[in-house]
């Protein structure tokens, strides 16, 4: 009995110790972005790796002045924080008709949302580029709000939320001559909170991640957000890497200490989008 | 809550005499209600595949859209012959170079650490939170960041393998090497999310099915092999399809680490579909391999429904 607790201690051991040097393995990119950006531009371009850095704060100064970084941050979270907004409202609408409203052809409609979520945006790059400058929109915050101002997910997640729920309580606000809209607003909606956070959190981050979509749709550094401003310093100081290092480290950090502080949710978020698929 | 609302839900049963019908949720709301989401979906992402196939039909002038000529099925002639530059094939490869390492190695590996990080100790804990952590961080900057660590003279990577005694290499700017490299960056970057899935799929394992298999002496490898895989068999579906559909539209990696050179050994379906548009100005060819996409993505996700639904799920 003995040697057979003594041989699980040291099977967990082992566990623990491999996953710790996958963990750690796992982190060295983020650890040398932010060593590299702390130091010395000598010291980077050494062979071997000098791995201490000098601590050469300057290089954040440097990459700061650059770029009208402000700007991008600022146009990030005004971009980001109306599409969050836009998607809430227009999910849970649209979640709350189809979880708890009759009416014609909801099941098609609903088939109709399903099947968007078969289009990759890939796809839709060519045809909105075009529509993006006969109508206008092109090189403006709303080509980048507009096109994601609903979300399946959303739809799908708060469809499940609230079918969920007992109808009872929706036959009580009846009784108390209670519309679809105060419905909605004074009992769907209290009672989804956890699944708007969800979608909130999954669609802020989408937002701010996104690239390829911002970087086609703009030109101008007055709306465009902070990932291809990014890109744009990057190909403007290809070879200043203790600067480009400070960079990635101030855009990213945003995003790291929001995860760290939301971690719960985005690990459900990561988790719930496969709702929508089965 | 059930219990709570009972009385409630008797008294208004026996006042509706039996009708099951609730007027307030049966009214024309519900249009007024699904009209901003559908609007929304009809004007950015219906409408504009139509029109992205119909793109397809034509040789598009993007300068002079009115000088544009409808060709019928030319742009896909061309894709099936192989007669632009890349040739599709030779760009369908270049995918199945990305995409195949990518769902084989992305599942396996996800997998494998799925069974090794399951359990409550604060180490499982802390590595589970980093793996899943670069999965959070934004494309761009940590692909800047490997760009770094590849490079040919300074790079991390050149310093590690040179330990083992290897040559340095030029890894992003060898065709040979080039798509490995970016793959071994998307794997870092997207395991975290399938790692999520099998973790949450390890949670809805019976117990007593592994309790059974330890009392007729399995051991580990055959626990996992014949009663915790056929458990997760939804979840490795769903995680092979996810990860097919994400890799056919990856784009953001080859864009900033390559652009999808050296060459075209990096320019996969989704980037070609970019690079033909807005680089060659191939607007219709560029819609045609947006419609190959299209309709990769669509068969699979018809697949993933077709199998959840025969699983049960």
């Amino acid at each position: 009995m003995a040697r057979r607790s003594s041989r699980k201690r040291w099977l967990s051991g082992l566990r623990n110790t491999a996953a710790a040097l996958i963990g750690l393995a796992w982190l060295v990119p983020l650890l040398w972005m932010f060593l590299s950006s702390v130091s010395n531009d000598a010291d980077v371009y050494r062979v071997p790796p000098k791995l201490w850095p000098a601590w050469n704060w300057g290089n954040y100064a440097r990459a700061w002045a650059a770029r009208p970084w402000p700007r991008y941050f600022a146009n990030t979270l005004i971009i980001a924080l109306s599409v969050v907004a836009f998607t809430l409202v227009t999910s849970i609408l649209a979640g709350f008709a189809f979880a708890l409203m009759r009416f014609r052809g909801s099941k098609t409609l609903f088939y109709v949302v399903m099947s968007v979520m078969m289009v990759p945006q890939t796809v839709l790059l060519i045809p909105n580029f075009i529509l993006a400058h006969t109508t206008g929109l092109y090189d403006t915050y709303w080509i980048q709000i507009l096109p994601w101002a609903a979300s399946v997910f959303g739809i799908f997640l708060l469809r499940q939320t609230l079918s969920a729920l007992p109808t009872e309580i929706f036959e009580a606000a009846e009784l108390d001559g209670a519309g679809p809209v105060s419905m909605l607003v004074r009992i769907a909606a209290p009672l989804a909170v956890p699944s708007l956070i969800l979608i909130g959190l999954n669609t802020f981050m989408g937002s701010w991640s996104s690239f390829v979509w911002p970087y086609l749709m703009t030109q101008n550094d007055t709306v465009r957000p902070i990932e291809v401003g990014l890109q744009a310093f990057y190909g403007a100081e290809g070879t200043d890497w203790t600067g480009l290092s400070a960079a990635v480290t101030f855009t990213t950090l945003p995003v790291v200490i929001l995860f760290f502080s939301l971690q719960k949710y985005f690990v459900q978020g990561a988790f719930s989008t496969q709702g929508a698929v089965q | 809550m059930a219990q709570l609302l009972d009385p409630v839900a008797t008294r208004s049963r026996s006042m509706r005499s039996g009708r099951p019908v609730k007027r307030a949720l049966t009214s024309r709301w519900a249009y007024l209600f699904v009209l901003p989401a559908l609007l929304v979906f009809l004007v950015f992402s219906i409408g504009p595949t139509i029109f992205a196939f119909a793109l397809s039909l034509f040789n598009w002038n993007y300068l002079n859209a009115a000088m544009s000529k409808f060709v019928g099925l030319k742009n896909y002639v061309d894709l099936v012959k192989g007669t632009r530059d890349p040739s599709f094939w030779s760009t369908m490869w270049t995918s199945a170079q990305f995409v195949i390492p990518m769902v084989v190695g992305g599942t396996v590996i996800s997998l494998l650490l799925a069974l090794l990080l399951s359990g409550n100790s604060p180490v499982l804990y802390g590595v589970r939170t980093a793996v899943f952590l670069a999965h959070v961080t934004p494309f761009v900057g940590v692909s800047i960041v490997w760009v770094w660590l590849f490079n040919p003279r300074y790079g991390l990577v050149n310093a590690a393998t040179a330990l083992f005694g290897m040559a340095p290499r030029d890894w992003l700017g060898d065709p040979k090497t080039a798509m490995f490299a970016i793959v071994v960056f998307s794997l870092w970057h997207e395991v975290g999310f399938t790692l999520i899935i099998f973790l949450g799929g390890l949670t809805t394992l019976d117990k007593t099915l592994s309790e059974a298999a330890q009392i007729d002496r399995a051991n580990k490898l055959q626990e996992i092999w014949y009663v915790i895989l056929p458990q997760l068999r939804p979840y490795t579906i769903f995680v092979i399809v996810i990860s097919t559909v994400f890799s056919l539209q990856a784009f953001t990696q080859f864009f900033v680490m390559t652009g999808g050179g050296p060459g075209f050994s990096t320019a996969t379906l989704g980037f070609a579909v970019y690079q033909q548009a807005f680089i060659y100005r191939k607007t219709g060819y560029a819609a045609a391999l947006a419609v190959v996409l299209f309709a990769l993505t669509a068969v699979l996700s018809l697949l993933q429904l077709r199998a959840s639904r025969n699983t049960g799920r």
